[in-house]
C-alpha cells in the first residue's frame, strides 16, 4: 500500500460546450488518511477535480491514479467508485430510495454484496453517522444535515478507502454543518482520506492541508497556516481568510506583536493571553 | 407545507395481510379479480363479501378506509347503473317509463356491473393500503423479471417508479416554492379565463422543469458514483421468501375460486 | 409604512393528521428604514413569519397590519401589498423563467399593469441597483449565467417592482466568500438608499456586521428582540438555544478570562479597537 492514496499528474480536462480546460495541467497528490482541503471560486474547477478522482469523468490527458489504479483502466471503474465514496452538495439529489435504509443499501446492491452480508453492513454505517434511530424513516422527511448523514452512510457501507465531498455543507444551516463537519472528522480520526471541498473558511482551517483552485488551476498548496497567511492574495482569487486571521492580520499591521498562524478562536485568545502576561 | 403528503394510499400496520410477500399478493389480487368476473349470478357475490370482509378483517384496517377509496368511483357507478337499467333490453319489464322500459334483466345488469365495478376497487385498495409502495415495485419487479428474456425492462421500469416516489414530495415542495415566489413578484395563478390560466402557468413550470433537469442530472452522476450499472449482478436487501402464511392465503384464495366457480351447482335458484 | 404583527398564530393544515403550529403568538413591528435580522434554526418558523409579511400565508389566528390595515381583509389588494413589501425567497435564482434577464426582470413591473416604458426604466434601474450592467446582460439567457449572476438577476427582479420593504431569505447562501459580500453589501446599499430590510440568515458574522435589530425564533415563537449589541451580550442564551454567535462575540466570551471586563465585541472593528487598547495601550490612527 502506498502512502501517496491520490496522485494527479498534469491532468487537463475540458467540458465540450466550453472553450476552455476547467481542470488545466494539474499535479497534486493527496496521502493516505490525510483531511484535504479545496478552496475556489465558484466555477474554478474544484468539482471537476473531485470527478475525476473516482473516474465520473477521465481526464483528457494526464494520469488519474487512485488507490494506485489509473482511472482510465476499464476494468478498475467500479473497484474505484467503490473505494473513492462520493458526496454532493444537494442533499435532496442523492438518495434514491423511498427509507433510509433501503437507500444505505443501495451502493451495496450496486456492487452485488450478499444480501446476508447487508443488514450488518447497514447497520454500521447509520451507527457511524448517528442516524440510527432514522433508519426506516422517509429521506425527504429529514433535514438537511440528517440526508447528507445519510449519504455518508450509504458510502460508508461500501466500505470506501476515500470520501470525496463536493461542498456537502454548503446548503445546510450552520446545526446541520456542524452535524456533517463532525462526523466526517471523526471518520478521518478513524484513519479515512478525505478530500473536503467547501466554501466554508473555517472548514479549511481545520484541515491538514489546504489546496486553492482558480480558473482551472491549483495555484497554491500548503497547511492552513501557510496558506491563509496573506489575504490579499486570497481575496484575488475570489476567497478569505477566517475572521480571527484577518483580525490577527490587521493587528499586526498596526504593530501588534500577535505570531503567524491564528486561525481560530483558539489560536487568538491563547495568543492574546501570552501577550498579556508580558505586558 | 406539503411534505406531509402520503403517497399512494399505503396504511402502515402490523397485519398477516402487511406481512404477505408482495408477489403473493399481487397474484392474489389477479386471482381474485378473476373470481369478480366469473361470478356466475349475484348469490355468488354472497362468496366474494366473504372472502373480502376475511381479508379486510385480518390486515387490521379500519373498514371506513376501504370505503373511502369508493368516493372517486361515485359518478362512473351511476353511469354504469343508469347505462344498463335503461339499456340492457330484455323479456320482463318491470315499469314503462315511455323513452325506455326498465326489465328485470337490466335491473339484475345494472347490480352485476355495479358490484364488479365496486369489488374490483375494494380489492385493489386492500393491496394498496397493505403494501408500501416500494415493497409492491419490488414485488412487481420480480413477478416481471421473467420476461427479461424478451428484452422486457423490468428493472428499469421499477427503478423508475422508485425514484419517482422518491422525487414527487420533493417536486411537490418546489412547486409550491416557485408559486409563492412568483406570486411574490405578483403572478396571479388563481383568477382568469382558463387560456390565461394555462399562460399564468408558463412561470411555475418553467423553472419547475429546469429544477426537474438539474435533479436527474445531479441524482444520474450521484448513482454513478455509487456504482450503479443498471440491473446487472444487482443484489437485493430485502429477500423475499414464500412462506406458510403466504402458502396458506393461497389455499384460501383457492377454495374461494372453486366456490365460486361451483356455486351454480349447490344453489338451486339462480339469479 | 410600518408592519404590524398582531398575536399571529400558522397552523398547517388545521385538523388533519399532520396539523402543524409553524409559529405562535407573534406580536412585533417593523417601521420604516429599519434593518432587521431574523434568526434561529431551520423549523424555527422564520420563513413561515417572511411569508405572512406579503400575504402569500394569511394568519390561522390573529392579523397582520401594513399602516394599521389588515392585509388580508377583503378589498385588500394582495398584488399591491406584493409590490410594497417584496419577498426574496432562499436560492432566488430558482424562480428564473423567461428567455431573457430583461423579460425575467420585468415579470414584477408588468404584473403591476405597468406600461412598456415605465418597465423598460424600471428594469434598467434594478439591474443597475443589483450591480449588473444593462447592455451586458438584459438580452442573454438567465440560464447561461453563472450562480452568482443569476441570485442578482433574481433580486433584481423584485427591485423592478421598488418595494419599500424587502424581506430577504439567506440571500448569500451557497455563494463563494467574496460572492456572499458582495450580496451582503448589496443588501446594504438598499439599506442606505431607504428601504426596510428584514433578512433572514444563518450566518451570525453577516448579521453582526449588517443588522441594526435581530429578531430571534425559536420553535415558532419569538424568543429574543432587540440590536445586536443587546442579544449578542446574551450569548449564553444564543448558545443554550444552539444558536451560533459571531466569532468576535465568542472571542470576547473567552478573553474575558483573562480581563473580566473586556467589552462585548459584535463586529471585527470593534474586537480590533478593544484589542488595540488591552494590547498598545492606545488607540491607532484610522
Amino acid at each position: 500500500m502506498s502512502d501517496e492514496i491520490i496522485v494527479l499528474k498534469d491532468v487537463c480536462y475540458k467540458y465540450e460546450e466550453s472553450s476552455h480546460n476547467a481542470v488545466d495541467h494539474v499535479s497534486m497528490t493527496v496521502r493516505r488518511g490525510e483531511m484535504t482541503a479545496v478552496l475556489g471560486r465558484n466555477g474554478s474547477g474544484k468539482s471537476t477535480l473531485v470527478k475525476l478522482i473516482n473516474g465520473l469523468i477521465l481526464p483528457d490527458s494526464g494520469t488519474v491514479l487512485t488507490d494506485g489504479m489509473d482511472t482510465q483502466d476499464d476494468e478498475h471503474v467500479w473497484d474505484i467508485r467503490q473505494r473513492a465514496g462520493m458526496v454532493f452538495q444537494n442533499p435532496d439529489n442523492q438518495l434514491v430510495a423511498t427509507v433510509v435504509r433501503e437507500d444505505v443499501a443501495f451502493g451495496l446492491e450496486n456492487t452485488g454484496v450478499p444480501s446476508t452480508d447487508m443488514p450488518e453492513r447497514i447497520d454500521a454505517a447509520l451507527k457511524a453517522v448517528n442516524m440510527t434511530d432514522f433508519a426506516e424513516r422517509a429521506p425527504h422527511l429529514l433535514s438537511g444535515g440528517q440526508k447528507q448523514r445519510v449519504a455518508i452512510a450509504g458510502i460508508l457501507a461500501m466500505r470506501p478507502d476515500i470520501m470525496l465531498f463536493d461542498e456537502a455543507t454548503a446548503m445546510l444551516d450552520p446545526r446541520g454543518r456542524k452535524e456533517v463537519f463532525e462526523t466526517v472528522r471523526q471518520l478521518n480520526r478513524e484513519g479515512m482520506t478525505v478530500v473536503w471541498i467547501t466554501h466554508f473558511m473555517e472548514e479549511a482551517a481545520q484541515c491538514e492541508t489546504v489546496h486553492i483552485m482558480h480558473d482551472g488551476g491549483l495555484v497554491l498548496s500548503g497547511t492552513p497556516q501557510e496558506v491563509f497567511s496573506d489575504r490579499e492574495r486570497l481575496q484575488n482569487w475570489r476567497l478569505d481568510v477566517p475572521p480571527m486571521a484577518a483580525l490577527a492580520q490587521h493587528l499586526r499591521a498596526a504593530g501588534v506583536g500577535l505570531p503567524e498562524g491564528i486561525l481560530s478562536i483558539d489560536d487568538m485568545t491563547r495568543e492574546v493571553e501570552a501577550l498579556a502576561a508580558h505586558l | 407545507m406539503l411534505n406531509n403528503i402520503t403517497l399512494g394510499q399505503y396504511y402502515p400496520l402490523k397485519s398477516v395481510v402487511h406481512a404477505l410477500d408482495p408477489r403473493v399478493k399481487i397474484l392474489l389480487l389477479i386471482a381474485y379479480i378473476a373470481g369478480v368476473f366469473i361470478v356466475p349470478d349475484l348469490t355468488g357475490f354472497v362468496l366474494v363479501v366473504l372472502y373480502l370482509a376475511l381479508a379486510c378483517k385480518l390486515s387490521k384496517l379500519p373498514f371506513r378506509l376501504l370505503i373511502k377509496g369508493l368516493k372517486p368511483l361515485r359518478f362512473i357507478l351511476i353511469f354504469t347503473c343508469i347505462l344498463n337499467l335503461f339499456f340492457t333490453g330484455g323479456e320482463t319489464p318491470l315499469l314503462n317509463l315511455g323513452f325506455a322500459t326498465l326489465t328485470r334483466e337490466g335491473l339484475i345488469n345494472a347490480v352485476r356491473y355495479s358490484l364488479r365495478l365496486i369489488f374490483l376497487v375494494l380489492g385493489s385498495s386492500l393491496l394498496t393500503l397493505t403494501t408500501a409502495p416500494v415493497t409492491l415495485t419490488d414485488g412487481l419487479e420480480r413477478l416481471l423479471s421473467p420476461l427479461k428474456v424478451l428484452h422486457f425492462p423490468a428493472h428499469e421500469m421499477a427503478m423508475m417508479m422508485t425514484i419517482a416516489l422518491r422525487f414527487i414530495p420533493t417536486l411537490l415542495e418546489e412547486a409550491d416554492k416557485i408559486m409563492k415566489a412568483q406570486s411574490a413578484r405578483g403572478a396571479d395563478f388563481e383568477s382568469g379565463r382558463l387560456f390565461e390560466r394555462a399562460k399564468a402557468m408558463v412561470p411555475l413550470l418553467v423553472p419547475l422543469f429546469v429544477s426537474a433537469f438539474r435533479r436527474a442530472g445531479d441524482l444520474a452522476m450521484a448513482m454513478e458514483a455509487r456504482c450503479y450499472h443498471g440491473g446487472e449482478g444487482r443484489t437485493r436487501l430485502h429477500i423475499l421468501k414464500v412462506e406458510k402464511r403466504d402458502w396458506i392465503a393461497i389455499l384460501i384464495t383457492a377454495v374461494f375460486i372453486a366456490l365460486v366457480i361451483l356455486e351454480p351447482h349447490f344453489v338451486p335458484w339462480h339469479l | 409604512m410600518q408592519l404590524t404583527f398582531d398575536h399571529v398564530t400558522h397552523t398547517y393544515q388545521p385538523g388533519s393528521p399532520f396539523q402543524a403550529t409553524a409559529i405562535r403568538d407573534i406580536s412585533l413591528t417593523i417601521g420604516s428604514g429599519e434593518f432587521t435580522a431574523l434568526i434561529g434554526h431551520t423549523g424555527s418558523g422564520k420563513s413561515t413569519l417572511a411569508q405572512h409579511m406579503n400575504a402569500l400565508l394569511s394568519p390561522t389566528e390573529g392579523r397582520v397590519l401594513l399602516d394599521g390595515r389588515d392585509i388580508n381583509e377583503k378589498g385588500v389588494s394582495k398584488r399591491d401589498v406584493r409590490q410594497r413589501i417584496g419577498l426574496v425567497f432562499q436560492y432566488a435564482e430558482t424562480q428564473l423563467f423567461e428567455e431573457t434577464v430583461a423579460k425575467d426582470v420585468a415579470f414584477g413591473p408588468k404584473n403591476l399593469g405597468l406600461s412598456p416604458e415605465e418597465t423598460d426604466t424600471r428594469v434598467r434601474e434594478a439591474l443597475e441597483r443589483v450591480g449588473l450592467s444593462y447592455a451586458d446582460i438584459a438580452e442573454r439567457s438567465p440560464f447561461e449565467l453563472s450562480g452568482g449572476q443569476m441570485r442578482r438577476v433574481a433580486i433584481a427582479g423584485v427591485i423592478a417592482m421598488r418595494p419599500e420593504m424587502l424581506v430577504l431569505d439567506e440571500p448569500a447562501a451557497g455563494l463563494d466568500p467574496l460572492g456572499r459580500q458582495e450580496i451582503m453589501a448589496l443588501v446594504q446599499g438598499f439599506h442606505r438608499a431607504g428601504t426596510t430590510v428584514v433578512m433572514i440568515s444563518h450566518s451570525m458574522d453577516d448579521v453582526a456586521e449588517t443588522a441594526r435589530r435581530i429578531i430571534v425564533m425559536d420553535q415558532g415563537k419569538l424568543t429574543m428582540d432587540g440590536t445586536p449589541e443587546a442579544i449578542f451580550a446574551d450569548a449564553e442564551r444564543l448558545v443554550e438555544l444552539d444558536l451560533d454567535v459571531p466569532q468576535t462575540c465568542r472571542m470576547s466570551l473567552e478573553l474575558r478570562r483573562t480581563w473580566p471586563d473586556f467589552p462585548m465585541c459584535v463586529r471585527a472593528d470593534e474586537a480590533y479597537e478593544a484589542l488595540l487598547t488591552r494590547l498598545k495601550g492606545g488607540k491607532a490612527h484610522a
